[in-house]
């Protein structure tokens, strides 16, 4: 289940963050998460903000790929 | 950029011509994405996919549309809900159902949303239909937590909160590897995942882009050919072996787990979240006294075997007659991506 | 069919249909009675075509337009994609007691500009004052005929293997755009609607090629909903490439937010039409010119194939079938 959405943090500002998916902006609940900047990527559902996201997809799918010979 | 590497990926899905797999996922975000990616069409013969219990629409109980339905009608409360229980339906009719007749239904994109709706209108008694996993529990927990802290009086949840790792094992034997949900582990970690591998029950954590799915699909058909049971996380940008530690603890202070009911599966032990005795007044079936139902399931529906890929959906007797995508009777049939509910719009053509 | 309409009756999908079918055509059934945008009557030796819309938009003012734009655009667009010189209108007023005078006021004048841009008069019209909670601050209904343009010949039957699929511009965007506008969602996103009077834009393409088989307004139900009448209208199926598919960035990420299609939002000022292979080129090329439609793109192909279906190839290479049209839009978390 559950519709994530990656988006860009923009502004922190008591246990809420801004978030900017392509454009598509909303506040989500942040406090889940600690020490959250701007410019941060988090996973978003369900307006919050549930997961930060450490890596780019494109470069670790190949890293798993490259992993399993 | 990116197609190189899913042509590897997808090298290694086509090129398999080991024995056959049951690959069973258990996330509606991953069937949905497996459709609308059209990742069936290119996987060969021998590698099945099983849509398992991960959609909270499609595991939600008649009973439960039935109690937030009397709720709407008898109790006249707003009713505040993801868009998706809307058309689930109950033992006669679905909450859009209950609109036409006059019932109050919000629909909201957050828990936190509700909160905010009962906060505004104090004159409303708001009740939020608490549905999901790990990953859409932490922000209703906090809903409720914040309206138990402000004093909102006004609003409640109707709880039917799951928990994956008991549909595992209750899944088990229907599948050779598990697709796990890449944001329930984003929540609760990988250890319920790495636990399967003891008993003997392979998987990999799956993320949803394109590449991140025909990975985690390449992953498990050059693992299952060596033969020993594996655990994989696919999908290390967002799921930790931890997972969060803070949505654990917040989960862990408002509810607690108690025995639930699946639709199409029946009751599975330990496998569903109830509110805690101190969110008494925040718990709505017991705000409003909510009495007890049956919620009347069609007898002849088999969903439960189709869920766990005993049998095609052809194979019910309420398919295509009784029970179609604009009066779906059972789970399968509810959500466009559920399993007859594609076979019913795809003609069968699209495995 | 339920006994009673529900929100999905008026989603412009398959209950819709149903709803037509079971009970207004069985009704009224007659040899001009059509299922296009607009029914072509001749007259007195003329093609006329002729239609009528309602609109109950909520709110009636959103960036792009008010409601008063959108009952010209509307009817002017149907008449538009039968290939007819939208010529006069009517327009019936329904309105809550209590709405202020201003506003009526504002939305009339958006409905004169828009119709002087679309080169139509406003001839007739009747109002009508609803008591306090009767209607939700005014219902417009607008009525139209135009003259068709001689040699042109436009129907959702029309379509033929071979041919393209071309829409005129990003889809989805008015749909986005009230979505936001309601603020349900707590979404922000600079997304305007695509509304706008497309008859300048048709009548340049028909001034390049009369060789057009289906021209549609892609309104309520959006692009995907058209595309299934036409495939179920002209037994055929219609392949698309969903890279292919113009999608506003930001309409894409509140579709991402919140688990929908961008195929099924409404457009008002979005085009779908479908010419054979060889005038795609200069068709396009008018297109890219003409205002409302520099986003123009080819999307797809019309097959023989899979009748009354529509394909969409993947970005992994895998083709899918488009779920078909499902009432009303749901925000959905799973």
């Amino acid at each position: 289940m559950c519709v994530g959405l990656p988006a860009r943090v923009v502004k922190v500002h008591q246990g809420m963050a801004l978030v900017d998916a392509s454009g598509a902006r909303r506040e989500v609940s942040a406090a889940l998460l600690d020490e959250l900047d701007p410019g941060d990527y988090v996973m978003v559902h369900a307006g919050m903000a549930i997961a930060r996201i450490t890596g780019d997809d494109e470069e670790e799918m190949d890293d798993i790929l490259e992993d399993l010979d | 950029m990116g197609n190189e590497y899913t042509q590897t990926a997808l090298q290694i899905i086509r090129s398999y011509d080991g024995p056959p797999v049951r690959i069973m996922e258990v996330c509606g975000t991953h069937t949905h994405e497996i459709f609308r990616l059209g990742i069936r069409q290119i996987l060969p013969e021998a590698v099945e996919v099983i849509s398992g219990p991960g959609c909270p629409v499609c595991v939600t109980p008649v009973r439960y549309i039935d109690e937030a339905i009397w709720l709407a009608l008898e109790r006249k409360v707003t009713i505040c809900t993801f868009g998706d229980l809307v058309r689930v339906p109950g033992s006669t009719q679905s909450l859009a159902g209950a609109r036409s007749m006059g019932a109050h239904v919000e629909i909201v994109y957050s828990p936190l949303d509700a909160y905010d709706y009962a906060r505004q209108h104090r004159d409303e008694e708001v009740v939020f239909l608490s549905v999901g996993f790990e990953t859409t529990t932490p922000p209703s927990c906090l809903a409720v937590r914040t309206a138990r802290a402000e004093g909102v009086m006004n609003f409640s949840l109707l709880t039917a909160n799951k928990t994956m790792p008991r549909a595992y094992e209750a899944m088990k034997d229907s599948a050779d590897a598990f697709l796990y949900p890449g944001h329930v582990c984003a929540v609760m970690g990988t250890g319920d995942c790495e636990a399967m591998v003891q008993q003997g029950v392979s998987g990999v954590v799956a993320g949803f882009t394109a590449k991140e799915l025909m990975t985690a699909f390449a992953v498990i058909l050059k693992k299952i050919r060596q033969g020993r049971p594996f655990f994989k996380n696919c999908y290390p940008r967002v799921v930790t072996r931890e997972g969060s530690r803070t949505a654990k603890e917040l989960m862990a202070d408002v509810m607690v787990p108690c025995d639930d009911e699946w639709r199409g599966l029946g009751c599975i032990s330990q496998s569903g979240l109830r509110l805690r005795s101190d969110y008494a007044a925040w718990d709505a079936r017991r705000k409003y006294s909510v009495p007890p139902m049956k919620g009347k399931a069609n007898p002849a529906c088999r969903c439960g075997d189709i869920l766990q890929g005993k049998c095609t959906p052809p194979q019910c007797p309420l398919f295509g007659t009784v029970c179609t995508p604009e009066q779906p009777v059972g789970a399968c049939m509810v959500s466009h991506e559920g399993a007859c509910s594609a076979y019913y719009t795809y003609g069968g053509k699209i495995r | 069919m339920n006994d009673v309409i529900t929100l999905a009756h008026g989603a412009g999908g398959r209950q819709t249909a149903e709803l037509i079918d079971r009970v207004f055509k069985a009704h009224f059934s007659n040899p001009q009675f059509t299922g296009d945008d607009a029914a072509v009557l001749s007259i007195g030796g003329a093609d006329l075509a002729f239609t009528t819309d309602g609109f109950i938009v909520s709110p009636p003012d959103f960036p792009g337009g008010n409601i008063g734009k959108l009952s010209i655009c509307g009817t002017v667009n149907d008449l538009s994609c039968m290939g007819a010189r939208p010529l006069y209108l009517s327009c019936a007023f329904v309105i809550e007691e209590g709405f202020p005078l201003a506003k009526v006021e504002e939305y009339a004048a958006s409905m004169a500009r828009t119709a002087a841009e679309a080169g139509v008069r406003i001839v007739a019209g009747d109002t009508k004052v609803a008591g306090k909670g009767q209607v939700d601050h005014l219902f417009i209904t607008t009525t139209g005929i135009g003259q068709r343009l001689t040699g042109v010949h436009t129907s959702g039957t029309l379509a033929r293997p071979g041919d393209v699929v071309i829409v005129s511009g990003d889809v989805g965007r008015h749909g986005c755009t009230i979505l936001l506008a309601r603020n349900q969602f707590g979404i922000d996103a600079d997304v305007t609607s695509d509304c706008a009077p497309l008859w300048g834009t048709v009548e340049a393409m028909l001034g390049q090629t009369k060789d057009i088989h289906v021209i549609r307004d892609a309104t309520r139900g959006g692009v995907g909903t058209v595309l299934y009448e036409i495939a179920s209208q002209s037994h055929v199926g219609i392949h698309l490439d969903s890279q292919s598919v113009p999608v506003h960035p930001s309409v894409r990420g509140v579709c991402g937010m919140l688990g929908l299609e961008p195929l099924y939002l409404a457009c008002e000022g979005c085009l779908v039409i479908v010419a054979p292979e060889c005038e795609a080129p200069a068709i396009l090329d008018v297109l890219h010119r003409q205002p409302y439609s520099q986003d123009a793109a080819i999307i797809g192909q019309v097959t023989a194939e899979q009748p009354g279906r529509v394909i969409l190839r993947t970005e992994i290479g895998a083709e899918t079938m488009l779920p078909p049209p499902g009432g009303e839009l749901l925000p959905r978390i799973c």
